[in-house]
């Protein structure tokens, strides 16, 4: 995990906020303006957290609902785990719980196989919902399950959830 | 001699591991801020290594050998194109002249590959002597260094990384291609006792089965077209569940997607690049052109030929196997790469942590195509099914396909 705190930003990238990537099963935390950005998300689901006050961010990319079903000792892969790691680290930078809110995106069905019961897209939303509740965190703005993929841009600069997806028009949360 | 998954995850790991140390050290020396995207370990066809590089592409980098308790040789490389970005951001007026251009890119291929190296030995705890790094630059696959000659196997194992410079279009690429026996003998001292083990020689029959699998589909092709395809390059690969999806990445795909049930179960993809589906969607089917984007003419045909292809495929499995294996039907998937896989992963992901990629290819002389074939089976079930393969089974199908299909 690496903490973004603007020491390493060259004056000349102002214009440009950094870009930080998030890969799957990964977590980034910027304090600096940066914009997170993750990728193909089919089922998995993307939880951004922004603090309206700092304008501190936080991208988890979640890949399956619960860890203790399959606990491998690799938090932000989890729905469950995962929002809770980036709760955290967010108040390790010095966040309040009540300035936080999220935007999440992902959790669709394609491509799903199973038979009977809710598939693992709708499983890992609910999964990061309920954890958010738990926190009191309030969702703000989701685009969620149906059939196709989504890649998100989390902008730190003023909190937008940029969501694109292979075949449809952009989306800003 | 046998392995298992811990020790074919802890070799992953240290091979990851080793390339973050090298990227470490490059971050230290120069500042480029990159990360280690997807470690993996693969089996694969001698002649085949480093297929995934194409026929045109030009690299640059260097090679070096090592020597200890594993022998063998190791490159680090990126595309010519970029190298002089590269270079610069190494070395600040490095490219005023070219041999002070590849002076730079040994330099800092000596730092990132003893970081590399070291991080191996001390994990062994033993030495690995390394040579002194050679400055290479080839095109395509010619990149990698090949088997040792001195090792009669037809196929080798190899430890890919990719290192993303972040905010850039620009990869770096280590590959480890170690000699065979050495590798095994030190996995099969790494592997847990108790565990269930995997003869390493049965991973070795299982690509074969893979190739046949594909001829079968690639005949499937030529049937229904008339146009002669040939089956290419088959590849078993090893890494954690949440790197399979990455190594698909952002680019669009089209194809199709089924699960297949029996020993082993899981998933079977058929993937075009939109290109390719075009292409192969006109080339194959009796269609007029009517559009250079893609059409939902286009997608039916698709939709017919991945159904063609997984039913040989399956097939060619099931003889061999003497199983029966059951596919759905296919679905047309038409997304990102990496969001099309992530469910399959993630359904996999629910019982295992790592998973076993199959990967093969085919293409045709006459038309400018790719297809590629990825099969993700249940991980328990797989080592169930190497358990019970016939090696004598799998040899003969090597010798007389015919007879077998």
């Amino acid at each position: 995990m690496k903490v973004y705190d603007g020491s390493e930003t060259d004056s000349s990238q102002e214009e440009e906020p950094e870009r930080v990537k998030v890969g799957i099963a990964e977590y980034e935390v910027t304090t600096d303006s940066a914009t997170l950005t993750t990728s193909g998300l089919g089922s998995c689901v993307g939880v951004g957290l922004y603090d309206t006050k700092t304008g501190a961010a936080g991208l988890v990319h979640v890949m399956l609902p619960v860890a203790e079903e399959m606990d491998d000792g690799k938090p932000a892969k989890f729905a469950d785990t995962g929002t809770e790691l980036l709760i955290e680290e967010l108040e390790a930078t010095g966040s309040r719980r009540r300035d936080l809110v999220a935007k999440i995106a992902g959790g669709s069905d394609m491509l799903d196989f199973s038979e009977g019961g809710s598939g693992i897209g709708d499983r890992n939303i609910d999964k990061v919902k309920e954890t958010l509740e738990g926190y009191n965190i309030s969702l703000v703005g989701e685009d969620v399950g149906g059939d196709h993929g989504r890649s998100v841009q989390l902008k730190s600069v003023d909190g937008d959830f940029l969501v694109k997806s292979a075949n449809r028009d952009d989306r800003t949360l | 001699m046998k392995i298992d998954v811990q020790s074919l995850d802890t070799f992953n790991k240290l091979a990851h591991e080793g390339a973050e140390e090298a990227t470490r050290s490059m971050t230290q020396m120069t500042g480029i801020e990159a990360t280690v995207e997807v470690t993996k370990i693969s089996l694969v066809d001698r002649e085949d290594l480093g297929e995934e590089f194409g026929r045109e592409t030009e690299f640059v980098g260097v090679q070096f050998g090592f020597e200890g308790a594993l022998t063998g040789k190791t490159v680090l490389i990126f595309e010519r194109e970029r190298s002089s970005e590269i270079v610069e951001a190494l070395v600040p007026g490095g490219n005023a002249d070219e041999s002070m251009a590849q002076s730079s890119v040994e330099e800092i291929g000596n730092i990132m590959m003893s970081g590399f190296i070291d991080g191996w030995a001390e994990y062994l705890g033993t030495t690995i002597d390394h040579s002194p790094p050679t400055y290479i630059e080839r095109t395509g696959k010619d990149i990698l260094p090949g088997s040792p000659d001195t090792n009669e196997r037809d196929q080798v194992f190899v430890f890919s990384s990719e290192i993303q410079w972040e905010g850039e279009n620009v990869s770096f690429y280590i590959y480890m291609v170690p000699e065979y026996e050495p590798l095994t003998k030190l996995m099969s001292e790494h592997r847990d006792e108790e565990a269930d083990a995997i003869p390493v020689e049965k991973l070795a029959a299982f690509n074969q089965m893979t190739r046949e699998g594909t001829q079968r589909a690639a005949e499937n092709v030529e049937m229904m077209s008339g146009i002669e395809t040939e089956a290419e390059v088959s590849q078993i690969s090893f890494a954690p569940i949440e790197d399979v999806p990455k190594q698909f990445g952002e680019e669009t795909y089209v194809g199709t997607a089924v699960e297949f049930t029996g020993i082993p179960s899981g998933f079977l993809l058929v993937l075009f690049d939109e290109q390719s589906a075009i292409t192969v969607a006109e080339g194959l089917m009796p269609m007029e052109m009517e559009s250079s984007e893609l059409t939902d003419k286009h997608k039916a045909a698709i939709e017919e030929l991945g159904n063609i292809m997984t039913s040989g495929f399956v097939d060619g499995w099931a003889n061999v196997l003497q199983r029966s294996v059951e596919h759905t039907p296919p679905r047309l998937v038409h997304d990102m790469g990496q969001a099309i896989l992530d469910p399959l992963a993630a359904q996999l992901g629910q019982h295992q942590r790592h998973a076993f990629m199959i990967d093969s290819k085919m293409k045709t002389e006459d038309l400018e195509f790719e297809s590629k074939i990825h099969a993700l089976p249940n991980e328990q079930e797989l080592r169930e099914t190497l358990d019970d393969l016939d090696l004598d089974r799998a040899d003969q199908t090597e010798a007389n396909v015919d007879q077998l299909f």
